[in-house]
């Protein structure tokens, strides 16, 4: 997702004279049994991008929980500012300059930039609010940051990084000093992705110490000026990032190689198992058209959010396209209905798992299996009958937990992700429709998820993959359709292209 | 407790989510419902402490006996509301109900036939409360809300403003026992029960769990939602019919104002106490079953305490907020 831009900038180099304005040291937490953080010690200076790394797991959201006062340590200490805080709350974390932006957006979306960016400070004489000043104030807050957004618009109409960009905003003006930014690019496209990358770049040079939260290694590795690895909750690397690269963080985070590499896949048959002719809906896609082939996997690559992100509705029936036909196996299936394209054999799976992928109260073990018992048409449900269905899919996708059957929504993103795989690959599909697979989820997961869809159509199933990364589509299909403002572009056997015609190819439908 | 029916132990959750708040009920955490059985414990040894004729078998005999017409109505909005749905049109529904049965037997009708058709009307009015909010997407809230009214004013509308006794018909209902045990309270433990295990053993209550906890994942996991709402809320119809004719066969009557809103907001207020979530996507009987006894239980100690009516209602709303307090209490100290 990353790399479809040039992302080098000059980095500043002699910056780590700066004293550190957080020391945290020999840091321990545990939760319960398990041991989360096993003495952590690590220095966050003002103007220095420190990013950290590691997998799902690996305690960068303990670590960043117990920085912002969420958790309290059990053992070693934070300073800030060259004090020992002990007893850190989220509050006094705050007042003190150390702030976080999590991953979710944490706006009033019904509310102006302006109010979002002075929430809780509003300028007021008599309790009467003076709204020029308010905009006046949040112009400034943002131009000192360089962004470009009108201060009237409502923080809903905003697209994701520009939402992350006014959270910023707000931050760094109620007096942020160690900004930490948890994947702030996750779900972004190209474009906006560099955006927020100028923004963090902007932060340093204002002098906040920023901590970089990001799965992504060429992003980390163009943005970082320091680079930490954690590993089963310890420091396992911390140096600056122009002494590493790619492969080396992926040995440090993984502890081993890991390796994604195209298998060799029976070449698919030539019975063509899921078409799509003339899909057209809104503005949104126009006159889409894909043949897929049993045991072909075809990748539509498109920038995040453009036609490839609507397939998912259209093909699993919650709506209705303009026009447009669908066949699934020979037969022709009617849009629209969610009940006859399940019953077809074509499984849609969501990149958004926490709208419309998983339920996060029920359990574990009753998300894997709930559209298998639904299409199954069971009736009776006990829980220890369904732990020991669901059992062979945990081994077989590698979904781990620390209790015995937790609640899905407490699981990190890559385990959830394996969950939503594993509750629709094994209802014997005949076709697929896959979106974003690997959204949020780490080097290691990521890899044992294109393992997963490999095996998928080696089974002889249809796959549809829609994505924004070139990377991701170019390791996993046969063929690729590129998509840009609603419309194919171009359509390419991956033998036949390089990732950088791919990329190239994507980015000049993005200009046209 | 085996009808209890949470999506698993809240003791065992993700680990992360266990050290946020070491309240005071910290220890209690790994019990469900323990805020509010220690509040129902408070209530009953004060009572048992305070007046002499409280703790004897005879008085919480009548005091199950008395609730048993809210635990029906609370027993089908505990699922209905584990679903996302809320009905607020029960108590009137069962109003109508009374007015309509009484009729008929007043009419010289049979049992089984006044019985019968005092069910199906019933349950055809929870069918049309579920067509309109599944197919109009009016939030359930308003729509049963709009419906209740208009139940209650139907009720009047039957009885013609006058109270109609039914002698002695359906006293083996009201007034028989069986075991040494009220019918009422048999029919209403039945009804929980069968509730509790259709909420934890059946993929029908599991469903529930999954359109209350997330209804696009629901839908597109092949569950028919709008097939499943409308079972539901005719079930809560149906139930609701039963808790009428309990209601008439316990008065012996009906008259203006039996039943109506204010029957409802006892059953809302106990399943809510009870812990099940006004969102959905949780709930449990047990919960519900506790919410029950503890409202009835309040109301019965004021009484023999000879409390003025007009404390009573302050003391009720009391125990209230104080339930529900050591609830959220509760749910906050434990795991998840």
């Amino acid at each position: 997702m990353t790399t479809t831009t040039a992302l080098g900038t000059a980095r500043p180099v002699a910056r780590a004279t700066a004293e550190p304005v957080v020391r945290i040291r020999d840091l321990t937490k545990r939760f319960g049994g398990a041991v989360a953080l096993r003495g952590v010690s690590l220095d966050i200076r003002p103007g220095e991008v420190h990013a950290l790394m590691g997998m799902n797991g690996a305690g960068k959201s303990t670590l960043v929980q117990l920085l912002s006062g969420a958790y309290q340590a059990d053992g070693g200490t934070i300073e800030i500012e060259g004090s020992d805080r002990p007893g850190l709350t989220p509050r006094r974390a705050r007042r003190l300059g150390v702030c976080t932006v999590p991953q979710r957006r944490e706006l009033v979306m019904a509310l102006t930039v302006a109010e979002n960016i002075l929430l809780g400070d509003l300028p007021a004489s008599r309790s009467l609010v003076s709204w020029k000043s308010v905009e006046r104030q949040a112009r400034q807050a943002l131009r000192r940051l360089d962004i470009d957004i009108d201060v009237k618009r409502t923080a809903g109409e905003l697209t994701v990084a520009e939402q992350t960009m006014v959270e910023v905003a707000r931050e760094v003006r109620r007096g942020g000093k160690v900004l930490i930014l948890d994947e702030p690019t996750a779900c972004l496209g190209a474009a906006a992705a560099d955006r927020i990358r100028a923004l963090v770049r902007t932060l340093r040079d204002e002098g906040v110490a920023v901590v970089y939260i990001s799965h992504y290694i060429d992003e980390v590795l163009s943005v970082a000026d320091r680079i930490t690895v954690l590993r089963d909750g310890s420091v396992v690397h911390s140096g600056p990032a122009a002494a590493t690269d790619a492969a080396g963080l992926v040995r440090h985070m993984v502890g081993r190689e890991v390796v994604s590499r195209r298998p060799e896949r029976p070449a698919p048959s030539p019975a063509v198992a899921l078409t799509v002719r003339g899909l057209s809906h809104g503005r949104d896609i126009s006159d889409f058209g894909v043949q897929v082939r049993a045991g072909e996997i075809v990748g539509v690559l498109g920038p995040a959010g453009d036609a490839q992100s609507r397939l998912f509705d259209l093909l699993s029936g919650r709506r209705r396209p303009d026009t447009g036909e669908l066949e699934v196996g020979g037969t022709a299936v009617p849009f629209g209905r969610i009940p006859r394209s399940l019953a077809s054999g074509l499984r849609c799976v969501t990149g958004d798992r926490r709208a419309l992928g998983l339920i996060p109260g029920l359990s574990l073990d009753e998300n894997l299996m709930l559209a298998t018992d639904r299409l199954g048409g069971r009736r009776l449900q006990r829980r220890s009958d369904t732990t020991r269905r669901a059992a062979p899919r945990r081994e077989s996708y590698g979904v781990v937990s620390l209790t015995r059957n937790p609640a899905v929504g407490s699981l990190s993103g890559g385990n959830q992700q394996k969950v939503l795989l594993a509750k629709w690959l094994e209802t014997s599909p005949v076709a697929c429709f896959l979106e974003d697979p690997t959204n949020g989820v780490d080097v290691a997961a990521m890899a044992d998820i294109h393992a997963l869809i490999d095996q998928l159509a080696s089974r002889g199933v249809a796959v549809l993959l829609a994505s924004s990364s070139a990377e991701e589509v170019m390791r996993l299909s046969d063929r690729v359709i590129v998509v840009s403002a609603g419309r194919v572009v171009a359509e390419h056997e991956v033998s036949a292209i390089t990732h950088d015609e791919l990329v190239a190819t994507a980015l000049k439908g993005h200009a046209r | 407790m085996s009808i209890t029916a949470p999506p698993e132990t809240p003791a065992t959750k993700n680990p992360t989510d266990g050290a946020r708040t070491a309240g005071p009920f910290r220890r209690l955490s790994g019990v469900p419902h323990a805020g509010l059985i220690a509040v129902l414990i408070a209530v009953i040894v004060f009572a048992g402490v305070e007046t002499d004729s409280f703790a004897t078998s005879t008085n919480l005999v009548n005091v199950l006996r008395q609730v048993s017409v809210v635990a029906v109505l609370a027993a089908a909005l505990t699922l209905l509301m584990t679903a996302g749905g809320m009905d607020f049109s029960m108590g009137s529904n069962a109003a109508v109900t009374t007015a309509v049965a009484a009729q008929f037997l007043a009419d010289g009708r049979s049992t089984a036939f006044t019985v019968i058709v005092s069910l199906l009307l019933a349950t055809a009015v929870g069918l049309v409360n579920g067509l309109v909010v599944t197919y109009t997407d009016v939030a359930p809230f308003v729509a049963t809300l709009a419906t209740a009214t208009l139940l209650d004013g139907v009720a009047l509308l039957v009885l013609d403003g006058l109270s109609v006794s039914i002698g002695d018909h359906l006293s083996a209902l009201g007034g028989g026992k069986t075991l040494g045990l009220p019918n009422l309270l048999i029919v209403a433990v039945l009804v929980l029960l069968v509730v509790g295990l259709v909420m934890k053993f059946t993929v029908f209550g599991r469903d529930a769990f999954a359109i209350g906890g997330n209804e696009h994942v629901a839908r597109l996991s092949g569950i028919d939602v709008n097939r499943r709402k409308l079972v539901l809320y005719s079930l809560a119809g149906a139930l609701s019919g039963l808790a009428g004719l309990m209601l008439l066969s316990r008065l012996g009557a009906s008259s203006p104002g039996t039943g109506g809103l204010q029957l409802q907001l006892t059953a809302v207020a106990s399943v809510v106490i009870g812990g099940t979530m006004l969102a959905g996507g949780f709930g449990t009987v047990v919960g519900t079953c506790l919410g029950v006894v503890l409202l009835g239980v309040v109301a019965n100690a004021l009484n023999l305490l000879q409390v003025s009516s007009y404390f009573q209602q302050i003391s009720v709303g009391a125990v209230l907020l104080v339930a529900a307090i050591a609830n959220q209490l509760h749910k906050k100290s434990s795991p998840h």
